[in-house]
């Protein structure tokens, strides 16, 4: 009766246990809707991966196992997400949506945070709020989405000199949120790094996104006297899709003839064939318009096939039967859809499975099954 | 913020005057450097605080841009600023203002600022490293804070950088390679432990050369016709275009006019032939090797090493706090062929020292662009 996300257990935690050696310093995102998978299972799967990694390094010191860093950190996106993970990871919580002075953030004090702030006022005004505050300084990136510029670094450093700033005690580190790959993020992190490096900051810790292994392999060779925090969030849950099955339950099908009248908005059937109600609307995130991130017009007008609500005629749906994307009948439900299943085409039995592609971080499942 | 200053033209008098005040400059940044560069227009310009006094100064080399009546306005391994400034745009705006006045279409300085540096160690551990190609993956010994501010500002100041990925192809180079002459408290070191930081082949060759019987003497403007026959015979074997006679003559009367020991010629003898020799330039604490040449016979006789020995020894005895190799390329790679050339400079026991590179300001942008396609044409040297 559910929209379920099905996850092959061992194969998911092999790509998981794969990243963590491969990536030093790994800081797992858990954010959003957690990937799909929710936010408590990737925090207490986070702490699964630190364990192992203290296995790993007590099991055989010398052994590969043996360079695999503590997970010690995760990031969650808001202070509201806080609650979620709080009780399932028992490392630091770093916060990315950056520190203000009002709402959940203001009200935030916990020792575990590291804050992020992304401006002097800001850095100003959550020193008097809390002088033992943890925090990271934003550098803003060409993304220009929060963060300060090489100057703000610069009066921040002066700034952490006083001694209401504890010496800068509270500084974990400076962070960058870069873009998605445009080419290489080179260029752009060794000019941050040189804003890092004129500011005369109490830190030699970088947090960064969206770095390929092999950026951060060259950052860590050009960088060595800097400690690397890369963050990362869909190549570490979503890496290995294979791993990753979604399924709609069949709850009913009716055969219709040519003209037969259907549905919320009594439509008619253009042709003979079977109607198809599966598990799975708006609730689960089935049938919004989700920007696919992809920028081509075909890849646009794919998305809007799938998806589109205000489409006129039947439009694909993201279910599947005997391998064929099946047609919305009309714009899905709450929570079923309704399909159209031309005349000749097999038909589903009640309660058999259909698969289902949907966009991980907007998808909500009503069970999430790991083997 | 930093009070207004006023850029204008300056006598070479008081240029000169202001290098002299200062502990050091490059010395492509003294008028007698322009007096040498004749193709080129010079301009000496001083930066007058609010109460009208000299606080900074330069040396201007205007290349004209072909058939055209407007140049690039070339500061090499200058202006003799305050670096340290945050503030750089009140030092560098009224100095574009007045290139632009003069006709520039663009403008490249040189900040004579040190970005990292690499000891001895660090750049032979990279040579060693199988994995490492270029000076920048080795981890350096220092990051100076003041140099990543000034590329910070530039940056931000629209300034591009002309830097070319591993060679020579820019006008000055990026990378250097220095020999500290003062120790960490600043005094100076003696020739014990100078000699102490080469490495033992280095040691050896100063030593054998001392028991060949190599003599080094300083020599005056009747011996530079032999050090360019040296030095033609040196571009004919190492494969690069030598220089006239005539540029070090220039050379030679324009540096010597400007303090007595500016220009040194340094000349190795062994048993009456000419086996090496050199041209050293000092300005204040900065001493530089320039020039060398050596002879292809003889070669056993380590005249090359001597003529170094004996220059580190000139520098230091004038109270100079680096000795300068200049330039070398970024790379580490072993295959590299410029590689035995850090080789041969690591022995000294110096450091691999990053500057901040050559700027580039487009004053006029389409006249600029075509100047950049100008230069891409030919190779990018200039």
């Amino acid at each position: 009766m559910s929209l379920d996300l099905t996850v092959d257990g061992p194969r998911w935690r092999a790509h998981l246990e794969r990243t963590a050696a491969e990536v030093p310093g790994l800081v797992p995102v858990c954010k959003g809707n957690g990937y799909g998978f929710g936010l408590g299972r990737l925090a207490r799967k986070a702490q699964w991966l630190d364990d192992r990694a203290a296995t790993a390094r007590e099991a055989d010191p010398d052994g590969p196992g043996a360079g695999r860093t503590p997970v010690d950190t995760i990031a969650v996106g808001t202070y509201d997400e806080l609650a979620h993970v709080r009780t399932r990871f028992g490392g630091s919580l770093l916060v990315l949506t950056p520190w203000r002075p009002f709402g959940t953030a203001a009200e935030t004090r916990d020792p575990r945070v590291v804050h992020t702030v992304s401006r002097l006022d800001d850095l100003e005004a959550l020193l008097a709020q809390d002088p033992d505050a943890r925090y990271v300084l934003e550098r803003r990136t060409s993304m220009l989405r929060h963060g300060m510029d090489a100057r703000d670094l610069w009066r921040a450093a002066d700034l952490l000199r006083r001694p209401a700033a504890r010496g800068g005690r509270g500084l974990e580190g400076v962070a960058f949120h870069l873009p998605l790959e445009q080419g290489s993020h080179l260029g752009e992190v060794q000019r941050l790094m040189t804003d890092v490096v004129a500011a005369g900051l109490p830190t030699t810790t970088v947090w960064a996104s969206h770095l390929t292994h092999h950026e951060l392999a060259t950052l860590r060779t050009q960088y060595a006297d800097y400690t690397w925090r890369p963050r990362v969030g869909t190549s570490l849950w979503l890496g290995d899709r294979s791993a990753l099955s979604v399924t709609s339950t069949v709850l009913d099908a009716h055969p219709v003839e040519r003209g037969d009248a259907f549905g919320y908005r009594s439509r008619t059937a253009p042709k003979a064939g079977h109607l198809l109600i599966v598990s799975g609307g708006t609730a689960h995130g089935i049938g919004l318009e989700a920007p696919t991130g992809e920028s081509s017009v075909k890849a646009r007008a794919a998305a809007l096939a799938r998806g589109g609500l205000d489409a006129v005629g039947f439009v694909r749906s993201p279910f599947s039967t005997d391998g064929k994307q099946r047609l919305f009948a009309e714009p899905p439900h709450m929570q079923a859809s309704m399909l159209f299943l031309p005349a000749g085409a097999r038909v589903p039995e009640v309660g058999e499975k259909v698969p289902v592609r949907v966009r991980y971080t907007t998808t909500t499942f009503d069970r999430v099954v790991v083997s | 913020m930093t009070t207004p200053l006023h850029v204008r033209p300056v006598t070479e008098a008081d240029h000169l005057a202001f290098v002299r005040s200062r502990p050091s400059a490059s010395f492509l940044q003294t008028p007698a450097w322009g007096q040498v560069k004749t193709e080129w227009r010079r301009e000496s310009i001083g930066w007058f605080d609010d109460r009208d006094e000299l606080v900074g100064a330069a040396l201007v080399l205007y290349r004209q841009l072909p058939r055209l009546t407007r140049y690039l306005a070339y500061l090499p391994e200058g202006p003799l600023v305050d670096w340290e400034s945050a503030d750089l745009a009140a030092w560098l705006d009224p100095m574009v203002a007045h290139l632009r006045g003069q006709g520039a279409f663009g403008v490249r300085i040189g900040p004579p600022v040190v970005v990292r540096r690499w000891d001895t160690a660090a750049v032979k551990d990279g040579i060693a490293d199988e994995g490492v190609r270029l000076l920048s993956e080795v981890p350096p010994t220092e990051r100076s804070q003041v140099g990543a501010r000034v590329v910070s500002q530039l940056h931000e100041l629209g300034w591009r950088p002309q830097s070319v990925a591993g060679g020579f192809a820019a006008g000055q180079p990026q990378f250097v390679f220095q020999l500290p002459l003062r120790d960490a408290a600043g005094e100076p070191r003696s020739e014990d432990d100078l000699l102490k930081g080469m490495n033992q082949q280095w040691r050896r060759n100063i030593k054998k050369a001392d028991k060949a019987g190599v003599e080094v003497t300083l020599g005056g403007p009747a011996d530079l016709a032999a050090f360019h026959a040296l030095y033609v015979h040196t571009a004919e074997r190492d494969g690069f275009t030598p220089r006239p006679l005539s540029y070090f003559q220039k050379m030679q009367a324009a540096l010597g006019a400007e303090e007595p020991d500016r220009f040194r010629l340094h000349l190795a003898h062994h048993e009456g032939d000419l086996v090496a020799a050199t041209i050293a330039i000092r300005v204040g604490e900065h001493a530089w090797y320039s020039y060398g040449a050596s002879s292809t016979e003889k070669r056993d006789v380590r005249g090359s090493n001597a003529v170094q020995w004996a220059m580190v020894r000139d520098a230091l005895a004038a109270g100079a706090a680096v000795y300068d190799l200049r330039g070398i390329t970024e790379t580490l790679d072993g295959d590299d062929p410029h590689v035995g050339l850090i080789r041969f400079k690591v022995g000294t026991g110096g450091e691999a020292v990053e500057l901040a590179g050559e700027w580039d300001l487009p004053v006029n942008r389409p006249l600029y662009a075509a100047f950049a396609a100008y230069l891409r044409r030919r190779g990018g040297s200039s």
